[in-house]
């Protein structure tokens, strides 16, 4: 494995973008600029009307203005969104379901990706028959709307015994999570040079220890979307967890499905803002911390010779 | 059974017997899947969870917004072997396939003791009922036709509270002259088919409802009288602003709190917003039975809790608890007072309940008025076609009736 | 000096494949029993009169006779496609776009990837909601621009039947040209410094480059978004559910929430499935040609 070693390092090694900033501002700069905070003003839209929407009181946004930057200023709803709002005969707000949440989060990332990428390396570079069969059903099975599985599973859970519990969820999370994952890896792996892959298997190196050691810490820039992807996905989701989580399990999103959502009551929107921001903080730190590893890259073409 | 035993399993694992009291039966725990979550609904679900503290058992909350998510989470869970101890459905045809696959525990023994066949208007009882045993109990009843209305704006245009279409129809282009949307519309299909139901039974009659939705008479929907709905209710399309697709009911409602509407066809749910903006009935705001106090049909919704399979006597004990208590007419007051239904027995003094109810209660003592919505009548499948149809008529304005009538009638029988 | 003999072929083929078919056991799991085993499933309950709860008769072609006879069935096909077309491309575009500026070094990066990247995070149910309030006509710009003094100014696409299917474009790349932009922009960082630094010493300009050597290499990516993309259209629902429940009237129906409509709230398991199956079919028939032309055996590396 030696030889890999220099390479592994060359690859790993931070990639900024190299050289100084351009320091004059040609048309060609200034239109990116334009371009850039149009449509960062397209984009934080919403997001405005949210946070204005739930510094309001209910009377004011009766009125309707919801541009309008609000008269009496209160944070009450945040307030409420975590700690108050009834969602149910309890009245706690969505404070309830966190950790539930993160515990459900956790395990289920770290599975799917493991797995989607374990999956993806050895259909790209390793020839199983049969293989890509399985992958074209995973495929196409990504198309269908899980709730239609949703009645065979439980009845499969049931039966198997891990209905309503955590590693039903986690199951579950994993099972659903496997096409995207699978493709997300696969082609990346089918983008980088297969000189790697022969180096390494030249020098004794194993299914496992191939992976372990060489594709998965190039991976990094697809670990990133991967767990973007994925994090997004299973802490906003809600039909899945409402049923094979198990009532102890119950994410936060069931807490937030209940204060948004009522059919028959009344709303209140400053409320309803409040704890969708509040809930999608987590996968928004996600996005956030993650950026120092966009700025790392690997130069594909890196193995020279 | 496998199933069976998971059930038993579960069952007894959700019994409350605290490490060592091994014999007292005194704490059941009763699991409850429902979707009351808003901060009306929470208080009023309180009033059930403390009743039943108070007779020795421990509620187990679990809500989830949504009818449609709540009733399919306990589906599963029955399905899954691990059933809670009760489960809200709305009164009607909903829980047919549930009882038909044997899930459900009848209910005879508490509606015997209790007389609920005395003090339960028919149609409930038929709607609670299959081949003659109780399977749920009823414990409210949200009236679904009802005219609310700002009192302030309506002065000011210079017009008395309408109490039919016609009336409404009338005083439209003077509620536009004054400035404002004569009528807050909240433009979902759901909303669109209560409102041509509503229109339907306040306008073509009791007979004409019953007959179409009831008897899915054909002939009736091809008749004149409902030729004479179907134009009534496009006639409506004038009294609505551009803005109404798509807006939810609250936002409607808060039109007519904050004057920018005159008023709104939505059923008595819509209370609770009222109640949230601070405003009183009968003083800031009005409420009308639409068809006129004294004699429009009172469209019945409502709600009910069912009891699924349990071989646990101490979970069947809570069962029983609690079906009796949520038919106890302390409880009945006290709970629907704080959801902004009426009371499902017609036995109680609703004298403390405010003025809206005490017009529901009166209309419902006459049996001619106790009129089923629809979902008592006929499947989610069948109300849902027609809805794809009326929903299309509405939205299209230079749809014909004729077309309409047609497509009503085939949807119908379709569905059949 | 002693020489390894080799094993025996089958042996040393079955020792090198034990790992890996190993490391593809729940992979094959959960295709074989749950996806394949849900998806016939599914297409055995088209078959039946289901109702709440499934039913195992058999009762023909009925559910597929009724479907096609379904006029909202029938809108949903039409909302999906151009929906899907219009969305796809958005995304890509913009997505493309905001990878190619952002990687040109510009000032505050991460907090502008943050920014195109957020509307993700969120829940749809309350920002489809916001985007229902902008896009009406007496609540949002409409009205914004209206009291500002342009009176004749109308936007009113939301309550428009011909036109409410744009606004789902438009809120829907809202609220994933980010994430496209995330994938593309991976891969672009992965482009090798020299690769800029030869094309720019032979003078070849830039958009140039980013056509003829960029995009090339992208391809695994843009072929990932690509794919990610149509998974979106095909399942779209909350996004409907949120900006316009379908409406007005049944203008902005569309295929997956016809399907949930009826398995949940209409209690028409028989129908959802048979609607289920035709998308399934549709899936089946234009992805096998693309695998086929993209893992076949003619593409495999040497």
């Amino acid at each position: 494995m030696a030889a890999t070693v220099p390479a592994q390092r060359a690859m790993t090694t931070a990639r900024e973008p190299a050289g100084r900033r351009p320091r004059h501002l040609t048309w060609g700069r200034v239109g990116v600029y334009v371009f850039l905070i149009f449509s960062a003003l397209f984009f934080l839209l919403p997001l405005w009307i949210m946070l204005l929407t739930s510094v309001k009181t209910m009377d004011e946004i009766r009125l309707g203005n919801i541009l309008a930057l609000p008269t009496e200023f209160t944070i009450q709803p945040w307030i409420a969104a975590w700690s108050e709002a009834c969602t149910g005969l309890t009245c706690e707000g969505i404070s309830v379901g966190f950790w539930n949440s993160i515990r459900i989060l956790i395990p289920s990332v770290i599975l799917s990706i493991l797995i989607g990428a374990l999956n993806g390396y050895a259909l790209c570079f390793w020839r199983v028959r049969g293989a890509d069969l399985l992958f074209a059903i995973l495929l196409i099975g990504a198309f269908i709307p899980y709730q239609v599985f949703l009645y065979p599973l439980v009845r499969l859970f049931s039966t198997v015994g891990i209905y309503n519990s955590l590693p039903g969820i986690v199951a579950v999370h994993v099972i659903f999570g496997m096409p995207i994952m699978t493709l997300l890896f696969r082609n990346f792996y089918s983008s980088l040079p297969r000189e790697l892959f022969n180096a390494a298997r030249v020098d004794g190196g194993g299914f496992l220890t191939i992976f372990w050691r060489v594709m998965l810490p190039m991976s990094t820039p697809m670990l990133i979307v991967a767990t973007i992807l994925q994090v997004t996905g299973i802490w906003n989701d809600f039909i899945l967890g409402l049923t094979f989580a198990g009532r102890d399990n119950l994410p936060m999103t069931v807490q937030l499905n209940n204060i948004v959502n009522s059919v028959q009551g009344e709303r209140l929107y400053n409320v309803d803002m409040a704890a969708t921001v509040l809930t999608g903080l987590v996968p928004l730190v996600v996005y956030f911390v993650s950026g120092r590893w966009f700025v790392r890259g690997i130069a594909a073409g890196a193995v020279k010779g | 059974m496998r199933a069976l035993r998971s059930l038993l399993m579960h069952g007894a694992a959700g019994v409350v017997i605290a490490a060592g009291l091994a014999q007292s039966a005194a704490a059941q725990e009763a699991e409850v899947i429902h979707w009351w979550t808003s901060g009306g609904e929470s208080a009023a679900v309180k009033v059930f969870a403390e009743q039943f503290e108070e007779a020795g058992g421990t509620w187990v909350d679990n809500a989830v917004a949504g009818g449609v998510n709540a009733r399919t989470a306990g589906i599963n869970r029955i399905v899954g072997g691990d059933p809670p101890t009760a489960m809200q459905f709305n009164t009607g045809l909903q829980f047919d396939e549930v009882v038909g696959n044997g899930f459900l525990r009848d209910l005879e023994d508490v509606a015997a003791a209790g007389n609920w066949r005395d003090v339960l208007p028919e149609a409930i009882i038929k709607a609670t009922t299959r081949e003659n045993k109780f399977y749920a109990v009823p414990v409210n009843i949200h009236g679904q036709s009802w005219l609310w209305y700002n009192n302030e704006v309506l002065e000011q245009a210079g017009v008395e509270p309408p109490s039919t279409y016609e009336e409404m129809l009338e005083v439209g282009p003077k509620l536009k002259d004054a400035g404002v949307v004569p009528m807050a519309f909240s433009g979902e299909p759901n909303w669109e088919r209560f409102l041509f139901n509503s229109v339907m039974l306040a306008e073509g009659g009791s007979d004409l409802y019953l007959d179409v939705l009831g008897n899915k008479n054909i002939e009736a929907v091809q008749g004149e009288d409902f030729r004479k709905v179907a134009e009534t209710f496009g006639e409506l399309r004038d009294l609505v602003d551009e803005g109404s697709p798509g807006r939810k009911w609250n936002d409607a409602t808060n039109m007519v709190i904050t004057g920018q509407a005159a008023m709104q066809v939505m059923g008595d749910w819509a209370k609770g917003e009222f109640i949230a903006a601070g405003m009183t009935a009968g003083e800031e705001y009005g409420c009308t039975i639409l068809g006129g106090d004294d004699k429009g049909g009172y469209m019945m919704g409502g709600d009910v809790f069912v009891f699924p399979q349990t071989d646990d006597p101490a979970e069947q004990e809570a069962q029983e608890k609690l079906a009796e208590l949520m038919m106890a007419p302390e409880t009945q007051i006290e709970f629907n007072k704080k959801k902004g239904s009426v009371p499902v027995r017609l036995d109680v003094d609703v004298s403390s309940m405010d003025i809206c109810a005490q017009k529901g209660m009166a209309a419902l003592r006459d049996p001619e008025r106790q009129i089923p919505s629809d979902n008592f009548l006929t499947s989610p499948d069948m109300y849902g076609s027609l809805q794809d149809v009326i929903t299309e008529y509405w939205n299209t304005p230079s749809m014909d009736v004729e077309t309409f009538v047609e497509n009503y009638a085939s949807a119908m029988e379709a569905a059949s | 000096m002693a020489i390894a003999l080799p094993l025996p072929a089958r042996r040393r083929r079955l020792s090198r494949r034990l790992p890996v078919m190993l490391a593809l056991v729940p992979a094959a799991f959960a295709v074989i029993v749950v996806y394949l085993g849900c998806m016939l499933w599914t297409v055995r309950l088209s078959f039946t009169s289901s109702r709440m709860l499934p039913i195992l008769d058999f009762v023909g072609l009925e559910q597929y006779a009724r479907l096609f006879g379904n006029a909202r069935f029938l809108i949903s096909v039409q909302n999906v496609v151009i929906f899907g077309a219009l969305f796809m491309l958005g995304c890509l575009v913009l997505g493309f776009l905001l990878a190619v500026f952002i990687d040109q070094r510009v000032r505050a990066e991460g907090a502008l990837r943050t920014i195109y990247l957020y509307p993700h995070a969120l829940s749809f149910i309350v920002t489809g909601l916001v985007w229902q309030w902008f896009l009406n006509p007496t609540l949002g710009l409409q009205k914004l621009v209206q009291d500002a003094g342009w009176a004749s100014f109308t936007f009113d696409w939301l309550v428009n039947r011909e036109m409410v299917i744009y606004t789902l474009v438009i809120a829907g790349v809202w609220q994933s040209a980010g994430l496209i932009m995330a994938i593309l922009l991976a891969g672009l960082r992965g482009v090798d410094e020299d690769l800029w630094k030869a094309s720019r010493v032979d003078g070849i300009p830039t958009w140039r480059v980013y056509v003829s050597v960029v995009l090339p290499i992208l391809k695994p990516m843009l072929i990932t978004s690509t794919v990610l993309l149509a998974i979106a259209v095909v399942k779209v629902y909350d996004l409907v559910v949120a900006m316009t429940n379908g409406g007005p009237g049944t203008a902005s129906e569309v295929p997956a929430k016809f399907v949930m409509d009826h398995l949940f709230e209409r209690a028409n398991v028989g129908l959802a499935t048979a609607c289920a199956t035709i998308m399934l079919v549709t899936v089946i028939a234009v992805l096998a040609p693309w695998f086929y032309a993209q893992y076949g055996p003619a593409k495999r590396r040497a």
